[in-house]
């Protein structure tokens, strides 16, 4: 056996070396790119080291890295992984260039719904989507007779049920981590009440009804949910869903193939995707659309960013996606969307549509404050009120260190 | 020694920590009294982004940073605001309006002051128990048979060496969820426990898990101290009848009372800017320390935002307050040399 | 045994069973991430501690250990410990030349390590293998146990790299140091004056500060570097991010404080008549530092070093910032695994390559625990 296994890494090794095997050309210019770690980041970028001359980083820091790098005159890096979060600062700063040419020149195989317009200039190329949306244990509630939720009180209702039944130890798993992913749940419910976050001034506006619906909503989950709620992040929930702990959350698409992995999971073929519960009748879904894609720097040479975004596409092809359909709902070319795909798909399409994140420089700030002042509502140190105001004041003086606020 | 002997001696040493420390330390005392700030201005941009099949486009008014058309750089004005910041991060009208209402506790939902509450708690605390625990294994290796010295030694050793990222995702594996300690607890208490669900639980493991790392430490330098207590003190002890722990009263506490120093001022710096124990138990939500308020400041949004000033001001006050509590083991640091050095 | 010494049977029960408890608690979380980096990911975040000790579903996948392998397994292990302990150190001095022990050491951990690993993990197995399926009934496998997530980690994940990274950065870090901190602690052991005090100070302050502080104040001077030296230096001008001597310059400055603390102590408990008395000779300082102080100072100086190298090798925060994937330290590859989007055996690999990263630290304290105590006991800590 140990043989075999030598000889299958030899073998490996070999296909390593007789490299552009699988790419249709080789890649001669010495190219660098900066992107987050996930999975789908993986597959992209293997790809286009399959041309050779390319070095990917993937880094958990690349947030912090990423407006720095590009600044800097050359740029650290040629190509950049970004989410409509993260593209922000970029943007801001003007350190990604228009990519209209070179869309003329390689895109023949992007869809029109792939590129990024801002002002009618291709910014980004998009290559995949990622929501929140309902995941549910199928053969649990077919138990219990209860209907798949679509409004988030009928949520509460089918928690109540699987409560009094005991049959999982917690009804609904949340992604409350204090900090970046509480903030993203009141992010997710606040608009779908029909909630603004600023006033034309760019002042706060959280202070209102919505904002005190959108807490309550938060408050209800809490009784159904893990009491250490506060730092499970959606790796914390993914997990708990495959040890069969809990029966339903509304979590990342990206986690959908997770439940069906044989190695880690205990509950294969049973957890089903059905869009974001509304907030209330009428509404959108309660949860915000992200894209992750491409862009390439300004401060870099045409030659290089020529071979930059060549080397994208060929990263972002058919043959890629096709060998790694489940790790993304790609936007590419090629993509089968399967069963898992089917809530992100509903909630994307849904009507009114879940809206994409809001992703501004006064959002990151609100994010933040969010993120802070959040968890003393759901310990119960602060009443409603007050936190929404903690929200508003926190905000401010961020806002005006920042200088977007007067 | 000559001063320009001495001067060689030190140079290499001092450009580093000139260069590496005392430079950044300088511009964070003047960031914490300025604001940097890029000009903003309002546009109306059309943003495009995917849907499932169709785009979405919405035209909006946004505010962004103006850029400068021949560097290609943001164009940023600076401009010295005094306190502000530090006003900022102390918010000192609210505790001001908290003691006059005579609602003192809500002090403690102002950042600073929760971060303060609970860094000065965590150091002062875990330094007589570090002490103690490490005093106690020294001397009870020092009891042990030879045979087994070398072997606890390095098995005592292990939590202070092992990465801290590591060590505290150990322990928090231990407890988190059903996490094999808590599922245990369970069993012998028949109640659900939930470690990480209030503020008193988990500050309870971070106080255990800086014991756990540090006592070793406090442990090993103590041993190495035991090593050369004087013999004929203690035998003479024994003949005027001092009872064993007279004996340690007297004889050997006093003989390693430089290594407690050494320990408690060592322990006072680094637990004062306790940040791993946040990060590895995730407290954010119930504990934070001052070096994670700084750190929050300073790590940027989606946006790319960082609140340097706020940053600058709060690393500030950090460095006050360990200056404060360092001033009372440093004295004797100064008789000491002014009496025994050459 | 003197009379100081004798001691009460109740004394030393207390002790003794003092000392077992607290040896329990030392060990216990470091062996149970071991035991959950052996096993599949469904089994190592089980929640009943039996299902994680013996694994049901790494079993079930085919993998386990039977009687006979864990109890030549542990009999294996026992011996290879206790030789470190007596045989090693033997062999140690026989064959390193005269004043370098030192580096007689680090060559002996590592051929040991390296033998340690190539018999326990390349040979046992398949010789284990054979005696099982001989023995039938007694060698079927009763406790799961899977070394696919080191295999992960050390192979496609190409962990060798990182661990390469880390230890030029951390031999970068204490080789450094020391030099820097030797002369700066002797300097300041034999000089009274007030400048001395209150460099020392001033390093005490320094050694207080928020690291977070600092490195993020680095980032964009290190990213920018390229552009802010080039009128100095031209085009040869490097960017400093990414760049390991960056890295060991700032960890190096981060840790003098305490080394130049720990280094002045211990030069101060060596009499300094020693240095005087070649000074009355001829010598200069560097001359009588260099002849009388360098052949005396190694305790405190091997001492010092290990804490560098504990700085330097567990170091998160700076690595994490500063370096780029290719030049990446183990710790900030570690930390990867639990980023936002990851799986359960991502984090089971982390945990095969927590244990990892924590095997060198063990060899090291194996060897060095008498040295570090003697060190220590040789005064670097008085004052």
């Amino acid at each position: 056996m140990y043989l075999k296994k030598l000889a299958l890494a030899g073998a490996v090794s070999l296909m390593g070396t007789s490299a552009f095997a699988a790419c249709s050309y080789e890649n001669t210019v010495p190219l660098k790119s900066l992107s987050a770690g996930f999975e789908a980041w993986k597959a992209v970028t293997d790809a286009m080291a399959e041309c050779g001359n390319f070095k990917a980083e993937l880094d958990q820091e690349f947030r912090t890295k990423q407006p720095a790098a590009f600044e800097a005159n050359p740029s650290l890096y040629h190509i950049g992984g970004v989410s409509n979060g993260t593209v922000t600062p970029l943007l801001n700063a003007g350190t990604i260039r228009p990519l209209d040419d070179l869309v003329a020149k390689y895109g023949q195989n992007l869809s029109p719904n792939q590129l990024i317009k801002v002002d009618g200039k291709t910014m980004a190329i998009a290559m995949m989507v990622n929501t929140q949306h309902l995941m549910y244990r199928e053969d649990i509630f077919n138990d219990l007779g209860l209907e798949v939720p679509t409004t988030w009180d009928e949520v509460f209702a089918a928690a109540e049920t699987i409560k009094e039944a005991g049959v999982v130890d917690h009804a609904i798993g949340a992604t409350m981590k204090s900090g970046w992913n509480l903030a993203q749940e009141f992010v997710n419910m606040y608009p779908a009440f029909g909630g603004a976050f600023f006033n034309a001034d760019n002042s706060a506006a959280v202070n209102s009804e919505a904002g005190m619906k959108a807490l309550e909503t938060l408050a209800k989950t809490l009784p159904y949910a893990d009491p250490e709620v506060l730092v499970s992040d959606s790796t914390y929930v993914q997990q708990q869903f495959q040890q069969g702990k809990i029966a339903m959350s509304n979590l990342w698409a990206s986690r959908g193939a997770a439940m069906d992995d044989e190695a880690e999971s205990t509950v294969v073929g049973k957890v089903k995707m059905a869009a974001a519960p509304l907030a209330m009748e009428g509404g959108a879904p309660a949860t915000t659309l992200w894209w992750d894609g491409i862009v390439i720097a300004s401060n870099i040479t045409d030659e290089e960013a020529d071979a930059a975004f060549r080397l994208a596409m060929e990263g972002l092809d058919e043959e890629m996606v096709k060998a790694n359909n489940g790790a993304a709902i790609w936007l590419v070319k090629g993509y089968e969307p399967g069963p898992l795909a089917a809530g992100a798909i509903a909630t994307a399409t849904a009507s009114p549509a879940a809206p994409p994140y809001p992703s501004t420089t006064q959002m990151g700030l609100m994010h933040t404050a969010l993120g802070n002042e959040l968890p003393a509502f759901l310990t119960g140190e602060r009443d409603a009120a007050a936190t929404l105001v903690a929200i508003e004041e926190s905000y401010a003086t961020a806002a005006k260190e920042a200088g977007v606020l007067k | 020694m000559k001063f320009k002997t001495f001067f060689w001696f030190v140079a290499p040493s001092v450009f580093m920590m000139l260069l590496f420390i005392a430079a950044p330390l300088v511009s964070v005392f003047i960031q914490s009294f300025q604001v940097t700030q890029p000009v903003m201005q309002q546009i109306e941009v059309e943003t495009c982004t995917p849907g499932f099949l169709t785009q979405t486009c919405t035209t909006e008014m946004k505010t962004v940073p103006t850029i400068d058309e021949e560097t290609g750089k943001t164009i940023t004005t600076t401009s010295w605001v005094g306190f502000q910041s530090y006003a900022n991060v102390l918010q000192m009208d609210k505790v001001w309006e908290a003691i006059s209402s005579g609602a003192v506790g809500d002090i403690l939902q102002i950042d600073f002051w929760k971060a303060l509450r609970f860094t000065l708690m965590f150091t002062l605390l875990t330094l007589p128990l570090v002490i103690g625990v490490g005093l106690m294994i020294a001397l009870a290796v020092n009891n042990a048979a030879k045979a087994f010295k070398g072997p606890i030694i390095f098995v005592s050793l292990l939590p202070f060496i092992i990465t801290p990222v590591i060590g505290s995702l150990s322990i928090y594996w231990l407890f988190v969820g059903d996490g094999i300690l808590t599922a245990t607890l369970e069993r012998w208490t028949g109640q659900d426990i939930a470690m990480f669900a209030q503020a008193w639980t988990i500050e309870l493991l971070m106080y255990f898990y800086r014991v756990w790392h540090v006592a070793p430490f406090a442990f090993v330098i103590f041993y190495a101290g035991l090593q050369t207590v004087n013999m004929d003190t203690l035998e003479s002890a024994i003949i005027d009848g001092a009872s064993r722990f007279e004996r340690l009263r007297y004889v050997i506490v006093p003989h390693l009372m430089p290594l407690i120093i050494f320990i408690a001022l060592i322990h006072l710096m680094d637990c004062y800017r306790t940040f791993e124990e946040i990060v590895g138990f995730r407290s954010q939500a119930h504990v934070i320390s001052l070096q994670w308020l700084t750190y929050d400041f300073m790590v940027p949004d989606d946006a790319g935002n960082r609140a340097i000033s706020r940053a600058s001001a709060s690393a500030m006050l950090t460095m006050i307050g360990i200056v404060v509590l360092l001033i009372l083991p440093l004295r004797r640091t100064w008789r000491d040399h002014k009496g025994g050095a050459h | 045994m003197s009379k100081a010494t004798a001691q009460p049977l109740s004394l030393k029960v207390a002790s003794g069973a003092f000392l077992a408890f607290w040896c329990l608690l030392a060990a216990f979380p470091i062996v149970w991430i071991a035991v959950m980096s052996v096993k599949s990911p469904r089994d190592a975040f089980a929640a009943s501690a039996w299902d994680v000790i013996t694994g049901p579903a790494t079993r079930a996948a085919g993998t386990g250990l039977s009687i006979i392998d864990i109890v030549l397994g542990l009999a294996f292990l026992f011996f290879a410990i206790r030789w470190a302990f007596t045989g090693l150190p033997k062999l140690v001095e026989r064959f390193s030349p005269p004043g370098l022990i030192v580096v007689g050491w680090l060559v002996g951990a590592a051929v040991f390590g390296l033998a340690f690993v190539l018999v326990f993990f390349g040979i046992l197995p398949p010789v284990f293998g054979v005696i099982n399926s001989i023995l039938g009934p007694i060698g079927e496998p009763i406790i799961g146990l899977t070394t696919e997530h080191y295999q992960a980690v050390w192979g496609e994940n190409q962990f060798y790299r990182n661990f390469m990274n880390s230890m030029i950065v951390t031999a970068g870090v204490v080789l450094i140091s020391l030099t820097v901190g030797t002369l700066a602690g002797y300097g300041l052991a034999r000089s009274g004056s007030n400048l001395a005090f209150w460099l020392l100070i001033l390093a005490l302050v320094f050694r207080a500060l928020p690291h977070s502080v600092l490195v993020a104040g680095y980032l964009p001077w290190f990213i920018n570097s390229a552009e802010i030296l080039r009128p100095i230096f031209g085009d040869l001008s490097p960017t400093l991010y990414g760049q390991p001597w960056a890295v060991i310059a700032v960890l190096v400055s981060i840790n003098q404080p305490f080394t130049i603390w720990m280094l002045r102590s211990f030069f101060q408990n060596i009499p300094s008549e020693l240095d005087e008395a070649a000074r009355v000779d001829g010598c200069s300082h560097f001359q009588a530092f260099r002849r009388v102080i360098m052949p005396v100072m190694w305790p405190g100086v091997i001492t010092t070093g290990l804490f560098s190298f504990l700085l330097g090798y567990n170091d998160f925060l700076v690595t994490s910032l500063l370096l780029d994937a290719q030049n990446q330290t183990m710790v900030p590859a570690i930390a990867g695994y639990f980023n936002r989007e990851t799986t359960t055996t991502d984090q089971v690999e982390a945990v095969a390559a927590a244990v990892s990263i924590t095997a060198p630290l063990f060899l090291l304290v194996m060897v060095f625990q008498r040295q570090i105590v003697s060190g220590l006991t040789a005064g670097a800590v008085k004052g």
